[in-house]
């Protein structure tokens, strides 16, 4: 059992910031990841999941709360006690050691016996595809290789518990693909929880069985990679998963005979949720994915709105629409993405359509999500 | 433009080429006049190379080696110099190690203090030392290198600081993780990634402690017969102006070939250790 309990953890520093207070990191931390499950902390730069990750390694104490791997408390327990393995974001292996060393290392402070340790050093080293280099020192080997090594210095170990720090930052977007794959088939073939720590949204929805999207050291929500792109719980999380970003424009809440419109950009959305009720008559922002705005002509529906162009990027199979709407609460210009057979150049006026069943609706104030 | 560059590239390298020569040439001096006979070093030019008259091979070594004393000062500037290089070596990597990793007024205060104590001339606290080393028993030669800590730490700390900042914190954290203690971390991880700036500081501080004269004549007891080469070289001086010159010249070559030989063995780890910490910190 490596399921891991954050329960009200506090994380702050003794320096204190430009008011005297002291710099709190993570304010209040609750969390269960739960055993061979597969997480991703996700979040902008300074949100805190490093820290968090560190946490759980030992590397940072816990200022406040209680944080159980297993059962146990480990809060003050030594990292080397605790069961765990790190692949850091630099590789962190021993220059001076070659990578069979690199690898033994941790097993023969646990004084493994010798026959145990090859043993198992040869079949990381055989999952990996790294046979050829073991006797290569770190500084011989190629970047995907080194971060094989440090994949494998984890992997021999059998620890409970696998953390992984950003370990796909330093590689090229090739490289990155191939070893995200490799991830998560290690993952499979373990067994064994892992935490995963980047600021990737691709990686964090591609590897994670669920997904912990931070800010500012809080959780904003903790979903399957599913549940997240579609149902946000707030403005943040709506525009931190999904690239590009989604798009939002204030709107207005009307009464329409039984239903609800949403109206902006001279456009009326109609929308059955009964969550709309107590908004009737008050402004609201609406989210709309790229995606879910057409060219006139390839799809049906009644809602729409005509825009200028300011800018048409051709992806090869898509081609993204920039451009400006009345109602901005982001301040930022919309993006649409359309097939590229659509042929839609820099300052055409055209016509978009919107998937009304795709439109989500949020708290102009809170930016919580209303409805979806 | 490339014409210029090569005019001035031949005359810097004549130029440096002079220079070096005039640098080298007190070394072959001591080693020709080494070779003559303690009559022709006296009555013919210095700078005269060794004649068939005036050749005696291996001779003035051979006096130099069974003068009384030479072997006993050979000793005791062997002990000092390995007793506290090691010392310096370990105590200091340790010291940068604490400094670096520590972030605190205080780790920053110690490293101030060690960049100073570079910059203290050691005429100015020489005989207080004298006296102190005198009355805490370091006056001899097992217990002199506690002083030539003090002495040599300075450099050593500045050098491995500036490695060490080069040296990512995740490989500790990694070796932590993988179950070492603080104190295998030091010596099975910092440590060998230090092995260059080791061997660098190792030959700075190996070529002041062998060829270091004032600290051992002024701190030694002479009454106990402890004295180190530098020092004992002195004694083919004789009364009334007399000089021994052939085993004089001898002996200075016995004292400068071992770390001759050291520092053609090492000096490329030299350049690497000075400027890890310049270029990557």
């Amino acid at each position: 059992m490596a399921n891991i309990t954050f329960k009200h953890v506090v994380k702050a520093y003794d320096s204190r910031d430009k008011k005297g207070e002291k710099i709190v990191v993570v304010p209040d931390l609750n969390l269960e990841i739960y055993d061979k499950e597969f997480v991703v902390l996700v979040g902008p730069s300074g949100c805190g999941k490093s820290t968090t990750l560190r946490m759980i390694a030992g590397l940072e104490d816990v200022s406040g709360g209680e944080l159980y791997i297993g059962d146990r408390l480990v809060n003050d327990v030594e990292p080397k006690d605790r069961d765990i393995a790190m692949v850091f974001q630099s590789y962190a292996l021993y220059p001076h050691m070659t990578v069979y060393k690199n690898m033994a290392f941790g097993l023969e402070l646990r004084k493994t016996p010798k026959e145990e340790i090859e043993k198992r050093v040869l079949e990381a080293a055989r999952i990996l595809e790294l046979e050829p280099y073991l006797k290569r020192k770190p500084k011989e080997l190629s970047g995907g290789q080194r971060q094989r090594v440090a994949l494998g210095r984890a992997m021999v170990r059998n620890p409970a518990v696998f953390l992984l720090d950003e370990p796909l930052s330093n590689l090229d977007a090739k490289l990155r693909t191939e070893m995200r794959s490799q991830i998560a088939a290690l993952h499979k073939r373990l067994q064994t929880t892992f935490v995963y720590v980047t600021h990737d949204q691709t990686e964090a929805m591609t590897m994670g069985d669920r997904i912990v999207v931070m800010k500012d050291g809080n959780i904003h929500q903790v979903d399957t990679p599913q549940n997240l792109y579609n149902q946000p719980c707030n403005m943040f999380v709506a525009s931190f998963i999904g690239s590009p970003q989604m798009n939002f424009i204030d709107a207005k809440v009307e009464k329409d005979g039984d239903a609800y419109a949403l109206c902006f950009e001279g456009c009326r959305v109609p929308s059955n949720k009964a969550e709309l009720a107590d908004y009737v008559g008050k402004e609201v922002v609406v989210g709309i994915r790229p995606e879910d705005l057409h060219a006139e002509g390839s799809f049906n529906s009644s809602c729409g709105f005509p825009i200028h162009v300011e800018m048409a990027e051709m992806m090869g199979s898509e081609i993204y629409v920039y451009f400006n709407v009345n109602g901005n609460p982001d301040g930022k210009k919309k993006i649409a993405r359309i097939p590229s057979r659509e042929n839609i150049h820099s300052d055409d006026d055209v016509r978009l359509l919107i998937d009304v069943n795709r439109v989500h609706v949020f708290d102009k104030e809170t930016q919580a999500a209303i409805c979806h | 433009m490339t014409k210029k560059k090569s005019i001035f590239d031949t005359i810097l390298s004549i130029f440096l080429g002079i220079l070096s020569l005039a640098w080298i040439y007190p070394v072959f001096m001591i080693l020709f006049n080494s070779l003559k006979s303690e009559q022709h070093i006296s009555t013919s030019s210095i700078f005269e190379l060794p004649t068939v008259e005036s050749f005696v091979g291996l001779d003035n070594y051979l006096n130099a080696i069974n003068a009384k004393g030479f072997m006993t000062a050979f000793w005791y500037s062997l002990v000092i110099t390995v007793s506290s290089l090691v010392l310096i070596l370990i105590c200091c990597s340790m010291c940068a190690w604490y400094i670096t990793r520590v972030k605190s007024k205080l780790s920053n205060a110690c490293y101030y203090l060690f960049v100073f104590s570079m910059v203290v001339p050691f005429q100015m606290l020489m005989f207080t030392l004298s006296a102190t080393a005198d009355r805490i028993g370091l006056s001899n030669p097992y217990n002199i290198c506690i002083i030539y800590l003090g002495f040599g730490a300075g450099l050593a700390v500045f050098m491995f600081c500036g490695f060490m900042k080069s040296v990512p914190l995740e490989i500790e954290e990694a070796a932590m993780i993988d179950g070492c203690n603080p104190l295998q971390i030091f010596f099975l991880i910092v440590l060998p990634i230090l092995k260059p700036t080791l061997i660098s500081v190792g030959i700075l501080e190996t070529m002041w402690l062998w060829n270091d004269y004032l600290l051992p004549y002024l701190v030694l007891d002479r009454t106990k017969g402890y004295t180190t080469i530098p020092i004992f070289i002195q004694y083919f001086k004789g009364s009334y102006g007399k000089v021994e010159m052939g085993p004089m010249m001898a002996s200075i070559m016995l004292t400068v070939l071992p770390i001759i030989i050291v520092y053609i063995f090492c000096q490329k780890y030299i350049i690497k250790g000075v400027v890890a910490g310049a270029v990557k910190g």
